[in-house]
């Protein structure tokens, strides 16, 4: 379909994003990439506009200037479903399944994308139809597997446990098929157990060569999993780097902490 | 055993007709019936994708309007000089251009009016549906407005010079109705089970997710307003052709809010809501009128229905459903909520609460 992408190229490039609602300046023109292959995280304290980042990157908000482009593609001002059929999947900081529905229909739905029966061939229930239908359920239930919640596959997706329900929304971003995957703080909510495993899932998913790009909160888990740190404070870049350059940035403690702080209060906070 | 269930049940009604002679009996299905139809094709939106048209009656009648006058045929004076004469054609025809005409006026309000959701759509519906009855009534050249169309012909079927069959009587058009109401069955049925159905559900369940997995919301919606407006379509056209008289009350608002009632009342988002919904409120009407004077007829009909939104606020079909899961065990009852993706966990679950209240 897109031509291969190497390791370590650039496939998400935002510049000079600027996102602003009236008079409030959400983002004021950042600019980062993320490679391919690569966990990217952005931090910063809450309200530096990492949400706001994320909602114009997958097309949930209009930028009011810059661009965003993906792979060989300009994605800014497409529809969130276009830049989904591109590859850029996302999931949402507030708990969001399909709560009604089954976790297994949660997976065949997120496999949307997967499949591509027309309404004439679904209404003459054609062999195409069926064997489609075969091949996604297939795909569900591998999916489901990878993120352990086989066991749950008949329960409805809004009565799972948070944690688990936490794990469901990342397994029906990946039945979209992402290449780069942004999840918005996925380990919210979880205790420190659950935040384990959650991480040993990072790295499989990253095995299956899908970019990863993080919001969190739980210093402990990005700079455990990044490979790079945008840091974001006040809708503006204040740094990027490798975990350990952020973690010994005067700004990044300043901007976290105040004045006065010591380094090993980031990695803590 | 599920399957043996629908097999009886079919051949229950195929045999209607065989041994309930009473020829108003059959009318008051075949009503009964025309009206499933068009409150399965409401279903569609309200219940699978959660959008309220309440100008659905106005499908219902443009397939009605359309099937009639293309059967009929008609002419329209476009200038002094020109005048447009249509032939008529037969009834079958006229059937297909009803579901066809529908079906465009469902893509043109779902264009319309879909991105502008919620609140917005009920309101483009009813306007719409007014709109649609203004013209019915006003423009006389081609309507003939409140004085009615006349003497529309019945479906002919039937194989040139060898065999013809014209639908004058009650027990072929009961047959005619019973077949398209299994079709439209099977429609939603297949549409509701498949990736396409699945979407729909997912925009009522949660939108923003829908869209972030390549769900293309827009499209999604009109679909279901274009295969909704159709199947409603298809139901006006078996009306007027069984009626045989079709004049602008067609588009009163009344029958869009029989047609919702059918649907909320019997379940909306399962399957068989609608035709349980259906068969009461097109049944109890007649039913009433044999005991009660029709004063008193609007209040139970109205008492009955108050009752039903109480008691079971999701509908009858999901509130049986759930009834047979904790009475049977889930055997039975998982394979049905597997595949009717309506009736909400958490809603059963109110449904049951409910319901030992009152016990």
């Amino acid at each position: 379909m897109t031509r291969e992408i190497a390791a370590g190229e650039t496939v998400l490039a935002v510049e000079n994003l600027g996102v602003r609602f009236g008079g409030l300046v959400a983002l004021a023109g950042i600019s980062f990439e993320v490679r391919a292959g690569e966990v990217a995280s952005l931090i910063g304290p809450n309200g530096a506009g990492k949400t706001t980042a994320f909602n114009a990157i997958t097309g949930f908000l209009t930028p009011s200037e810059g661009a965003i482009r993906y792979r060989d593609s300009r994605i800014e001002g497409l529809r969130p479903n276009e830049i989904a059929d591109l590859g850029v999947v996302r999931t949402f900081q507030k708990t969001s399944v399909f709560a009604a529905s089954s976790v297994f229909d949660n997976l065949l739905i997120g496999l949307h994308r997967r499949g591509g029966a027309r309404l004439w061939e679904i209404l003459l229930a054609l062999p195409r139809v069926r064997a489609e239908e075969a091949r996604l359920r297939a795909e569900a239930e591998e999916i489901l597997d990878f993120v352990g919640l086989s066991a749950r596959a008949g329960e409805p997706g809004g009565a799972l446990p948070y944690g688990e329900q936490r794990l469901l929304e990342v397994a029906v971003a990946l039945a979209a098929r992402p290449s780069l995957l942004l999840l918005d703080e996925p380990v919210s909510g979880m205790n420190p157990v659950e935040t384990a495993s959650f991480m040993a899932m990072l790295g499989k998913i990253r095995a299956r060569g899908i970019t990863i790009l993080l919001v969190e909160h739980d210093m402990r888990m990005v700079m455990g999993v990044s490979d790079r740190v945008v840091v974001l404070n006040q809708g503006a870049i204040i740094a990027e780097g490798t975990p350990e350059e952020i973690q010994a940035n005067p700004e990044v403690i300043r901007a976290y902490l105040g004045h006065g702080a010591d380094r090993r209060a980031v990695g803590r906070a | 055993m599920n399957r043996w269930a629908t097999w009886l049940w079919l051949a229950f009604l195929f045999s209607i007709p065989v041994w309930m002679t009473n020829q108003y009996y059959l009318y008051i299905l075949i009503n009964a019936g025309i009206f499933i139809i068009a409150a399965m094709s409401l279903n569609l939106l309200l219940g699978y994708t959660g959008q309220l048209s309440l100008g659905h009656v106005a499908f219902f009648g443009i397939g009605a309007y359309a099937s009639a006058l293309v059967s009929l045929g008609f002419d329209l004076e476009i200038t002094d000089s020109y005048t447009f004469v249509f032939a008529p054609r037969p009834v079958w025809v006229g059937l297909l251009a009803g579901i066809l005409v529908a079906g465009f006026f469902g893509w043109l309000v779902g264009r319309i009016s879909f991105k502008i959701r919620g609140a917005y759509f009920v309101i483009v519906t009813i306007s719409f549906a007014e709109v649609v009855r203004l013209v019915a009534l006003n423009w006389i050249d081609l309507t003939e407005g409140p004085m009615a169309l006349n003497n529309i012909p019945p479906l002919t079927l039937g194989i040139p010079g060898l065999w013809e069959l014209t639908f004058w009587r009650k027990v072929p058009n009961y047959y005619l109705v019973l077949v398209t109401c299994i079709l439209s069955y099977v429609v939603i049925a297949r549409l509701v089970r498949s990736r396409l159905g699945r979407a729909m559900i997912a925009l009522r369940e949660n939108e923003p997710l829908a869209a972030s997995v390549g769900i293309d919301v827009t499209r999604s919606l009109v679909l279901a307003a274009v295969v909704s407006a159709a199947m409603a379509g298809a139901a006006g056209g078996l009306y007027t052709h069984t009626i045989r008289i079709i004049d602008p009350d067609v588009f009163l608002f009344i029958y869009t809010v029989t047609m919702v009632i059918m649907v909320i009342t019997g379940g909306k988002g399962t399957l068989a809501g609608p035709i349980v919904g259906g068969l009461i409120f097109g049944i109890l009407p007649e039913v009433l009128r044999e005991v009660a004077s029709p004063e008193v007829q609007w209040v139970m009909y109205g008492l009955i229905m108050i009752a039903i939104v109480f008691f079971l606020p999701d509908g009858i079909v999901p509130a049986l459903a759930s009834w047979w899961r904790d009475r049977f065990g889930a055997g039975g009852g998982g394979a049905e909520s597997q595949s009717e993706p309506g009736p909400g966990p958490e809603a059963s679950g109110t449904v049951t609460d409910t319901m030992g209240e009152r016990a």
